[in-house]
This record gives structure tokens, sequence and C-alpha cells, in this order.
């Protein structure tokens, strides 16, 4: 890759277009990661002076903190949620839509819709689907189909909110996946699929020996978009439950960003962000790993 | 366009008694799939778009409607006062602006650099390229949380708090990693004997990316900018961080006027608001869209 | 190659600690805390970082009290930068507090936060700046008492004066066979019965989380005085003690009697609201700031005649008086040291002076009480009776929690007492856990 694909270039050009984007991502970036990775060492109100501690945030988090570890693994479970809904989704929904004659341009721009609502909106309608009193949709719909036991606060159960926050993320953007994945299942070329078909390869075999390898890249890169920014959700949470009841929805992001905005603790919440950044790192490389080696096999 | 492609297949078909018996049986099974997937992509469009709607059916509903009834039935009287209290509340035609002036440079930034960076990683290539991908990737990765405190130090000591710049900036630099992956894919799909052609021709790295890069581009400048304005239109976070003064306040920013004395907030008229200021985005994104379907198919029966 | 980037990342590194620190050294006060700095007033342009609804009564008197100095003051402006979403202004000021750059006037609750800034001599004097214009005899002293830091300095100026009060359904309350409860441990008794009648007893905003924690805070002001809150958050006292396992039993009790409507941590303020004046609730625990929408003929004429309310009861050998309960003046207003100049105090001394009399016309309590508050047209007879109550407030103040505890524990206490009331956990374990909370973040807060 590191090859060029000009037969010539000189070394000024790579700078040239190289620099300016470095640049701009240096300062607004890289440069606050470092900070934060500096100021996880010191304890640190915003308005008193810094005072070093060394590892002590990080012992603090580790060992004498239970809502970090609630909300670390609220985020894993909100991860789970949107990467099917999103994925899943998109995938199932991208794969429909190649075969649906009529409309589909219409169906492309309905599907993105949800996400040019801003997340306000999206919140304070969710809030009314779930909500018990005035009951809202979900309660009504169970109703309809007879299931009036089933009726509750979905946002007020610290059993079922980590899920109903994680839905309306995981909706939001099915549609924009859904996109990229369509495009990418457009590019397949149709022979290879119908020779395949008349060979007599089913719908299933078609998808997963024809169009899935085809994809990849894309699949691949999709996977690593969805899971970060469901890494980092927040909007929704936040807007809808602000973490709770107690600490069930609570995500690290909007744990991190109580601890630097409510608590002032800017040192600890610094401590979380370099973990969020390791964590993130860690599921990107195991996504790259995972798909890669299945592509090998 | 999908009818044309599969129509030699389907061919024989025409002919009920066929020499090949299994191809009424497929059609059908075909057809079955096809009204299938029709109904479940129709019924999911349903839950798509529902929200929308009910966005726009609450704007128009009074606001004792919206209390004391029930907020998914139809209004019982359709009224435009929220609209009224909403811009006399708001400063909408501003936000909107700002909100404009917000996205158009941030994806002006993000298609730009975008370009040029996956230009030198893909195109030019170079012996550290693997690290700098590897620096990117992780723009891609990290929350945009972690930069809100770092930041305000930073434009605080160079007098950048509180103007355009100091959202448009971490709003591009958070975007350009996504966007440097989708321009480097598609690159890769340019064939090296398009370059070759052009560089026995003479043209040099400039010209070549002037020339033949950039202008191949424009779908996936499309979805790049299409993505990301929808992601930076909403954008609350930096905006409510960095931006003090009410001449700067963003849609997001704007929309929280609407909440009154200890949380109360006035739900009708925000709505009414939201329905005002999706509309230019949405309008952008229906233009953008057709674009970007000519451009998805022209470029499917090419590649 | 390799050194380089090692060189670079050394460099940036450096470049990232000068700015953070360069940052937080701006802590230092450039102003002497002068509260009648000498030079000549100079008209420009000066900011108020405010949390007050955008076109609420505060706001639109001092816009026109505003443009009235300017009148005389060619080049004088007020620039009002407002965030009435509480979480979202308290992020913005204490960012600018961080950055050195708050502006001529902000709000603020007294907080341990900002109580840092005034140990810093980042903020004026109120209480001496009051005195010097004149002003100070004019406040009422609970608006001012609840301006307070624990010390009794005074930092911030009140602009509003709310009481708070438990409105109810008198219609509801007699269907059940109900009494206004004498005792806080009524309640439950209560509860009971007005859920046996088929309503819900007590509509409760759960969403923002303040309403509820001010249920914490009623018990132990009764039973042990405003003190408790001040001790408990610096460690000295414990939900542990005598007065504060009754207080957390209480609440815990109020769940396990269905006070609050299920699903109450998810319900809203407006939905709260509309809970109590459609007459779906009985009770509706809310301040005198809900006045136009609670004693108004616009309300459904079903319900708005059988609207009373009722203060914070009391409880058997309470330690605070009947007329002792939550009456909050609202976040006040901090003048900047940085930035006190002549001018910012000319046009102060014009403004406080003006204020009541502007603000009082809106139909809302001012906090002076040398102004009449205008009763609107369409008010019902208890609107006249709430604002008459406003006068009769005792000297002792039921001070909301959330501006009391320091945040980390705030935060927690917020939830947990979800939890605690919906029954997730008992008052042992709620007990265990906010007492380590506290012991943890009171002391390091309040050193």
């Amino acid at each position: 890759m590191s090859t060029s694909m000009l037969p010539s270039r000189s070394k000024t050009s790579v700078l040239v277009f190289l620099i300016p984007p470095l640049l701009l991502y240096g300062v607004a970036v890289l440069l606050p990661i470092l900070q934060s990775l500096f100021l996880s060492f010191f304890d640190w109100d915003g308005i008193t002076s810094l005072r070093f501690v060394g590892f002590d945030n990080y012992a603090r988090m580790f060992v004498g903190d239970d809502v970090f570890w609630t909300a670390f693994s609220n985020s894993l479970g909100y991860l789970a949620i949107c990467l099917i809904l999103q994925l899943g989704g998109a995938l199932v929904v991208a794969s429909l839509l190649i075969s649906l004659r009529r409309g589909r341009e219409v169906v492309k721009t309905l599907y993105l819709l949800p996400a040019v609502i801003s997340t306000v909106a999206i919140a304070f309608l969710f809030q009314r689907i779930y909500s018990l009193e005035p009951v809202g949709l979900l309660n009504q719909l169970l109703a309809w189909v007879g299931l009036e036991g089933l009726q509750q606060a979905w946002l007020s159960d610290v059993d079922t909110v980590l899920a109903a926050v994680s839905i309306p993320e995981g909706w939001r953007f099915t549609g924009l996946y859904m996109l990229i994945i369509y495009a990418a299942l457009l590019a397949v070329p149709q022979e290879l699929e119908e020779a395949a078909r008349l060979d007599g390869a089913n719908w299933w075999q078609v998808f997963t020996k024809i169009r899935f390898p085809y994809i990849r890249p894309v699949w691949i890169t999709t996977t690593i978009m969805a899971s970060t920014y469901a890494l980092r959700g927040f909007d929704i949470p936040y807007l809808l439950t602000n973490g709770g009841p107690g600490q069930a929805s609570e995500l690290l992001t909007t744990y991190m960003y109580k601890t630097a905005f409510t608590h002032t603790d800017y040192g600890y919440a610094s401590t979380i962000s370099v973990f969020i950044v390791v964590e993130c790192l860690i599921a990107v490389g195991l996504i790259i790993l995972l798909l890669r080696r299945k592509a090998d096999a | 366009m999908t009818a044309t492609v599969l129509s030699p297949a389907s061919g024989p078909s025409t002919t009920p008694e066929s020499s090949r018996p299994a191809s009424p049986r497929r059609r059908q099974r075909l057809n079955v799939h096809r009204t299938l997937a029709s109904v479940v992509i129709w019924l999911i469009v349903v839950v798509q778009v529902y929200p929308l709607a009910w966005l726009f059916i609450t704007s128009i509903r009074t606001e004792q409607d919206f209390a004391s009834g029930n907020p998914f039935a139809l209004p019982t009287e359709i009224t435009f006062d929220n609209y009224v209290r909403a811009f006399e509340t708001g400063n909408l035609g501003l936000n909107i602006l700002n909100s404009l002036i917000v996205t158009l440079g941030s994806n002006l930034l993000i298609v730009l650099l975008g370009m040029m960076a996956a230009y030198a990683l893909q195109v030019l290539g170079f012996r550290l390229s693997r690290f700098v991908r590897a620096l990117f990737l992780i723009g891609i990765i990290v929350p945009v949380q972690i930069a809100l405190v770092p930041l305000f130090i930073d434009y605080s000591s160079v007098d950048l708090l509180d103007t355009y710049q100091s959202m448009i900036i971490p709003l591009a630099a958070f975007s350009l990693p996504m966007s440097i992956y989708l321009f480097s894919s598609f690159y890769e799909y340019i064939p090296r004997e398009t370059y070759e052609a052009a560089s026995i021709d003479g043209a040099g790295p400039y010209r070549i990316f002037g020339q033949i890069t950039f202008p191949l581009s424009v779908n996936t400048i499309v979805t790049v900018v299409l993505v990301n304005s929808i992601f930076i239109w909403n954008d609350f976070i930096f905006a409510n961080t960095f931006v003090l003064s009410d001449g700067l306040k963003t849609i997001p920013l704007g929309l929280q006027n609407y909440i009154g004395a200890m949380g109360n907030v006035d739900w009708t008229a925000t709505f009414a608001a939201v329905c005002v200021t999706i509309t230019p985005l949405l309008l952008v994104f229906l233009v953008l869209n057709k674009a970007m379907i000519y451009g998805l198919e022209s470029g499917a029966t090419k590649g | 190659m390799t050194h380089i980037r090692i060189r670079a990342a050394a460099v940036a590194a450096a470049a990232s600690v000068a700015l953070v620190l360069s940052g937080c050294s701006g802590g230092a006060p450039a102003a002497t805390g002068e509260i009648d700095p000498e030079g000549e007033i100079q008209p420009r342009e000066i900011s108020w970082l405010l949390s007050r609804p955008a076109d609420g009564g505060v706001i639109t008197a001092m816009q026109q009290i505003a443009d009235e100095y300017a009148e005389e003051h060619p080049g004088f402006s007020l620039n009002l930068i407002t965030t009435p979403d509480r979480p979202s202004y308290i992020q913005k000021y204490e960012t600018l507090a961080a950055a050195n750059k708050l502006p001529e006037l902000f709000d603020t609750d007294a907080t341990p936060f900002a109580k840092k800034l005034a140990d810093q001599g980042r903020m004026i004097d109120a209480e001496a700046l009051l005195k010097d214009l004149d002003l100070y005899d004019d406040y009422r002293p609970a608006a001012l008492n609840y301006q307070r830091f624990d010390d009794g300095s005074l930092y911030m100026i009140p602009f509003e004066f709310q009481l708070e009060f438990f409105w109810y359904n008198t219609a509801l309350f007699e269907e059940a066979g109900v009494e206004v409860p004498e005792s806080l441990d009524d309640f439950p008794a209560m509860c009971e019965a007005l859920r046996a009648s088929g309503v819900t007893p007590i509509a409760l905003d759960g969403q923002d989380q303040w309403p509820l924690e001010r249920y914490m805070a009623y018990h132990p002001f009764r039973t042990a005085g405003p003190e408790y809150v001040q001790e408990l958050k610096r460690g000295d006292a414990a939900f542990a003690d005598p007065d504060g396992e009754a207080a957390v039993e209480w609440l815990h009790s109020l769940g396990e009697a269905g006070c609050f409507a299920e699903g109450f941590s998810s319900t809203g303020y407006a939905d709260a609201q509309a809970l109590f004046t459609s007459g779906k609730a009985a009770v509706y625990n809310i301040g005198t700031w809900e006045l136009a929408n609670l004693a108004t003929e616009n309300l459904d004429a079903g319900v708005r005649d059988d609207i009373d309310y009722f203060t914070l009861p009391m409880t058997p050998d309470a330690v605070t008086a009947e007329n002792e309960y939550v009456t909050p003046s609202g976040i006040g207003m901090a003048v900047s040291a940085k930035t006190f100049d002549p001018l910012v105090r000319d046009f102060l001394a014009f403004a406080l002076e003006r204020y009541p009399e502007v603000y009082a016309t809106t139909g809302a309590l001012s906090p002076t009480s040398n102004v009449e508050t205008t009763i609107p047209d369409n008010a019902t007879p208890l609107y006249q009776r709430a604002v008459e109550q406003a006068d009769g407030v005792g000297e002792k103040i039921a001070m909301p929690w959330d501006t009391q505890l320091d945040p980390a524990s705030n935060t927690r206490l917020q939830q947990e007492l979800t939890l605690l009331v919906q029954g997730e956990i008992t008052p042992d374990e709620f007990i265990e856990t906010m007492d380590a909370t506290i012991a943890r973040n009171g002391p390091a807060a309040f050193e």
C-alpha cells in the first residue's frame, strides 16, 4: 500500500498534500489527546492549581469506583445493541432493497430521515414512545395485541432502560449505514451473481460467496464506523435518562462528561477519557483482526 | 435498472412450456421473495418516517391537546400558534444561518483536506503512510468529548473562543479521518492504468489530482458531505462549549431557548422550531440524494 | 525518520503542558475587590452570563432597565447571554471560570465551586456592595440568606423570591377521605388512601432530579434543622445518624406507599404538571414560579377551583417553625472582581434600585420587600394568597440539597434516591453507599 500508484512523484508533492490535513488534525485531535493524557495524572478542578497525583486516578478508576465498571459494562451492552440494529439491519435492508423493483430512491431517502432529526427531538419522541403515563406508543401497541401485562415505564425500569436508550441510537443511523452498504452492493457485478444462480446457488450462497466478499472492505469500514460511534454514544442516553435510574443507563462517555463538567473533576475525567481511547483502540483492533482473518480463511 | 440487468435470466420464462421446468418455479419463488421484501421494506419505511410525521403533527397541535390528549392521536384542532411562538421566542433565522456557515465551512475543510490526505496516502504513497493511516484511525476512534477541556484552554489562550472557527476546527478535524477513509477506499478502485496513461501524457501529481482524481471523486464528495452535514448540522456539544454570544448560536443551541424555568419546556413550540430548522437540511439532502443516486448508478454500471 | 517522530511528539507534549498550565495559572485575580473603584464612568458593553428563561421576567426587566441606562450613557449596552438549561449552563460557567474568562456578571448558586471563586477574590463582596449602595435593607432577609455561603458571607445578589408549596386537589382529597397532612409522617397513609381511590397521589418530575431531591431535604430540615445538610456534606454528619436514617426510611416508605406515579423517574416537568392540572394527580410540589399556571382562570374549570396549597408539614418535635420551608431566591448574580469598574458599579446601582418595581409588575415576587406584586387579571384568588404568604416567611430556609452537596456526591445522591424510592435498593444499602460517597468527596470539596 505504501507504493505509489503514480509512476513518478516528488517528496514535496507528498508533503504538500499531507501537511494541511495533518496540521488541522494534529491541533484539534492529537494535541487534546496528549493534553488529556497529561491531565490524567493530576487532580484539577479547573480553578485551583494542578496537583500531581501519579497513578492515583487510575487506581481509583480500576479499584475504587463501582460506577465506572457499571458504566463500562453498560457501554458494551449499548455497543452490542447498536451494532445489531445498525449493521444487521443495514445489511438486511440493503440486500432487500437490491431486489426491489420500484421506489428504491424514495425508500433510501425515507430511510435516512431519522438521521437528519436532532437528538433533542429524537429523545423526546422516544420518551413519548416509552412512556407509561400518559400511555406511550409502545404500551399502546402492547395493549392492542393483548399484552397489557407487559406494559411498563420502559425508561424507569433498571432492567429495560439500557435497551431502551440503545434502540433510538441504533435506529437513527441504520439508514446511513444501509446506504453505504447498498452502494457497495450495487457495485457487485450482476453477471457473477447471475452465473452463480444459474449454477444453482441459493440466495444465502450468493450472499456469502459473492456479495459479502465483494463488499468486505466497505463492511470493515462500516463496522469500525458503527462501533466507534456507538462507543462514543452520548446524546440520547444523556438527554433521555441522564444515565438513570441509578446508573442503569450510564455510559462511559456520559460518566466522563459528568465527571468533567458537573463534578469539575477534570483530572479524573481525563483518566476516563484515556480509558475510552484505549478501549476504542482495542475494539477496532479486534474488528480488523476478526474480519481480516475471515477474509484469509 | 435491475429489471433490465435481470432480463436475460427471466427471458426463457416467457414461454410457459419451457424446456427448462425449473424456471417457472424459480420465478415464482423469486416473486414471493420480492413481494415479501417489499412488504418488509415498506414496513421499515413506516418506522423510519413516522417520527418526522409525528414531529410535524405535534407542531400543529395546541398546547392543551399535547399535554392532556393522546400525543399519538390526530390533533383535535390545528393551530399555527406554535410557529408564531417559535419565531417570537427564538432567533431561528440567525440560528439557521450560523448552522449553515458552520456546516459549509466544516464540509469545505473535510472534503478538501480529506481528498488531499487520501491522495497522498493512497495514490502518491510514501514510506510512513501506514503510520499516518494509524494516526488518522485514532481520530475515528476517540470520542469527541475528550477534546472539550483541552480545546477550551487552547482556544482561550489564542483568543479563538466564541468564533465560527472554534466550532469548525474540531468538527472538521474529527470528521476528517472518516472522510479520508471514504476517499481512500474509493481511490483504491481507480485503476492504476488511468494514472499511468496521464503520466505518459506528462501530467505531474498536482495536475493528476486536479484533472483526474478530483473530477472522479464527485460522487464520494456528495456522500462525504451528506454524511458529515447530518452530524455537523445537529452538533450540540462543541457549539455549547465554545459559543457564548447569541449572534453565533447554532440550531441546537437555539432550540434551548424554549426551555423555561426549572426545566419546563414549551414542547409544541420547540417542535415547530425543529420543523423549521430541519427544513434546510432536508431540502439539501433531497437534492444531493438525487445526485448521489445518479452518481452511484452510473458508477456501478461503469465499474 | 524515527527520531524526528519522537522529537515531534515531545514538542507536542511540551506544548500541551504549557497550554494546560497557562490555563490554570489564570486563576490569579487582577483586581483588588474594591467595591467603590476610583475613576471615570466609561460606557461600554458589559455582559451577563445567566441561566434564566429567555423571555422570562428577570431578563425582560433587566433588558428594559439596561435600555433606560443606555439612554443616559450612550455607548453602554448589556449583553444578556442566557443558557436556560441548567446543566449546560454550569458546564459553560465552570469552563469559563477555568479559562479565567468570566464576564462582568454571571449567575451561580452558593455551590462549593462558587465558594472557591470567592475565596480566590474573583467575586465582589455582595453584602458590602449592597450596603454601600444603600440597598441592603430593602432585601428580604430570607432572599439574601438563600444566597449566602455557610460562613454567612454573601457574594450573590438575588433577583427573585419563591415559595415552594404542596399544591393539592381538594376534590380528590375529599373523595379519598384524606386531610391535609399535619406531619410528614402522615404522607404514606395519605398516599395509600389516594392510591385506593384511583388517582396518582403525587405528581413528580423525576427526570430533572431536583424535585425528588427536595423530598430528601424535608425530613431532616424538620427534625434537625438546616444545619444537618451543612454537616452532612462535610462528612461531619452521616445518613447513618438517627436524623438521616429517619429521612431515608421516610423516603423508602413514600416509595412503598406508591406516592409517585409508576415510571416517575422518566416523567418530565411538563408531564408532571399536566398530571396535576388535569386532575389525575392529587398533590404537586412546586414553587411560586408556576403561580401563573396554577392560579389562573385558564385552567380547566373542573380542576381550577379545587386547587389549594399547604406548606411543608411538620414532624413531631420539629426544630424548625411552620413558616420555615423551601423559600429560594433563585440562582444568584455574582459580580466578577476582575472587570469591576466605576461603570459596572454605577450600572448596578441604577439597575438594582429600579429592578424591584419593574419586576413586580410582571406578577412575580421581588427579592425585596419594598414593592407590591401586580396580580395578573386572569388570576384566581389563590394568587393573592400565595403572594401574601411571602411576607410571613421565617428566617431559616430548607436549602435545596443540589446546591449544597459537592457535585459528585450530589449526582450519586440523585441516582440512589431514585433507586431507593423505586424499591431497587434497601434503606441500609442507600445509607452505606451515600455515606461512603460523601466521605470520599465531601471533606475534600469543603476543605
